[in-house]
């Protein structure tokens, strides 16, 4: 039976999406990182509220709890590619699907279409709570302000999650996975800006800095910040590196 | 004691261990190094400020190798086998064996316990040599009150990381809320901007046995509220206490479920 290749792609897609929703964890860890930063929206509210009233912004608060909520798209990503790997499903994947290449891409491209929608409301929700609460206290900003740093973070939830699919899919196990990439995000990589200031330029390239420029919001007191389309490209570049190279020892590797 | 031997050699023969190991051995001496690198810019320049924190705080982020060490305990007990090779669970053999699930618990305790002293006084001493190395002459004596602090400050939190996943059974949530808890954007220190009672919370409460000595350091956050022994006392309260929940919790649900 000859299948044509735009309907294969279609049923590729098809399949990792099915894959990805019925997993269990996933959506608990969904919903976990929603009430999470529902919590943190609060806490950072009540703290803002208490300090000077109408000096921060809403954007700033509501995005705050970006530092954290980037942990959960963390664990979705590689919750993606490496539950292929607990137990034997992976031989069975490979099996129907035998376009290795093919298979790996569109498992990036079903996380995308996934992760998209729910970091664009977990995202809003954290800076619609925050606006509800301060709207008394703080200045009252327009919503078309508003929208560029929600783009800006959904794309840099998007990417981090991406990025953290292509480590889980060659490192293979959950647990090494997740001691890396959260080491580096919440231990190295704040660290280094504290300890080593004399790099801080070229701390700038690395994903997740590049990628907090992407909803920042520009302060004019930093010499050497990117613009958001810089952060974007930046990250965006770091992505599809380790994608392509996950996909490169994917193909290589035995299963 | 046949218990306790056997929990060990479980704990040794976990691939992820040497993670652990590594993670908790030389990051602290990493960081240490580096902070006393910056550290003795200052001293040069005659505004050092901290000096009886150097080292301090790689001690105090490198307590992640311990929280691995603690959450891998438990997870790899209820970590499912793939099916080709049965579909089982380790738990199940585990308590075939040790069939006092009180007996389990307390020996798997002991064990963690054991290791996590262990390599808390590697990391004392690869941090000491590290500060010393870097600092020279201007290195602060290590006072043995705080190292005995950090000592206890790694094993309650790894104990906590063992209560924690006893109660999830799942390795996932437990690793990433403590790991992220114990770096530098921790919770604690969030909450705490909310209400000041978060002094108490375990980290923070724990942090205080080799911490915040002197009053210099930056804010008002990291003012000491407790004394180091009754810092340790909350911490091990939190530990008692959880503990006790998932002691409670593990004698009464079925493995399988």
């Amino acid at each position: 039976m000859s299948v044509s290749s735009s309907r294969k792609i279609t049923q590729i897609l098809g399949a990792e999406l099915d894959k990805l929703v019925t997993l269990p964890l996933i959506g608990l860890t969904l919903m976990g990182t929603f009430i999470l930063n529902l919590a943190l929206a609060a806490a950072f509210t009540s703290a803002g509220l208490q300090g000077a009233a109408g000096t921060q912004s809403i954007l700033n608060i509501g995005l705050a709890s970006m530092g954290y909520l980037k942990a959960g798209f963390i664990i979705l990503g590689i919750l993606a590619t490496c539950s292929e790997y607990t137990g034997g499903q992976i031989r069975t994947t490979l099996t129907t699907i035998p376009w290795r290449g093919f298979q790996l891409s569109a498992k990036h491209l079903a996380l995308v279409i996934i992760t998209i929608p729910v970091a664009f409301i977990i995202a809003a929700s954290g800076i619609l709570y925050t606006f509800i609460m301060m709207r008394d206290t703080a200045e009252v900003i327009e919503i078309d302000t508003m929208i560029k740093p929600l783009l800006g973070a959904t794309g840099y939830l998007t990417l981090t999650t991406l990025l953290s699919a292509a480590i889980g899919a060659l490192l293979r196990r959950t647990t090494p996975a997740l001691v890396v990439l959260l080491g580096y995000y919440f231990i190295v990589s704040p660290l280094t800006r504290v300890f080593l200031p004399s790099i801080k330029n070229y701390l700038n390239f690395f994903p997740d800095t590049a990628g907090s420029y992407m909803y920042m919001p520009p302060s004019s007191d930093e010499l050497n910040v990117l613009t958001p389309m810089q952060g974007t490209g930046i990250s965006m570049i770091w992505t599809l590196s380790f994608i392509t190279v996950a996909i490169v020892f994917y193909r290589k590797r035995d299963a | 004691m046949r218990a306790f031997n056997a929990e060990l050699s479980k704990l040794f023969s976990l691939p992820g261990i040497w993670l652990a190991f590594l993670i908790g051995a030389i990051a602290p001496a990493v960081i240490a190094a580096l902070d006393s690198i910056a550290e003795k810019e200052e001293i040069i320049a005659g505004v050092s400020t901290r000096l009886s924190e150097v080292g301090y705080i790689g001690l105090v982020l490198g307590v992640q190798g311990v929280i691995i060490l603690g959450v891998l305990a438990v997870s790899s007990e209820y970590l499912t086998e793939s099916s080709e090779s049965g579909g089982g669970q380790q738990i199940t053999t585990s308590l075939t064996v040790v069939s006092s699930r009180l007996h389990f618990l307390l020996a798997k305790a002991g064990a963690v316990t054991v290791i996590s002293i262990l390599l808390c006084i590697v990391a004392i001493m690869t941090t000491v040599s590290a500060t010393h190395l870097v600092l020279g002459e201007y290195a602060p004596a290590f006072e043995w009150q705080r190292l005995i602090g950090a000592i206890c400050y790694w094993t309650f939190t790894a104990l906590l990381a063992l209560g924690i996943t006893l109660l999830t059974k799942n390795g996932i949530i437990p690793l990433a809320v403590l790991m992220i808890n114990s770096s530098v954007v921790s919770f604690s220190v969030l909450l705490y901007r909310v209400t000041k009672l978060a002094v108490y919370l375990p980290d923070r409460a724990g942090a205080e046995m080799f911490m915040f000595t002197s009053d210099t350091f930056t804010g008002s956050l990291f003012v000491r509220y407790n004394t180091p022994f009754t810092g340790g006392l909350v911490m091990l309260a939190w530990v008692v206490v959880i503990f006790i929940a998932a002691a409670i919790v593990f004698h009464r649900r079925d493995v399988a479920a």
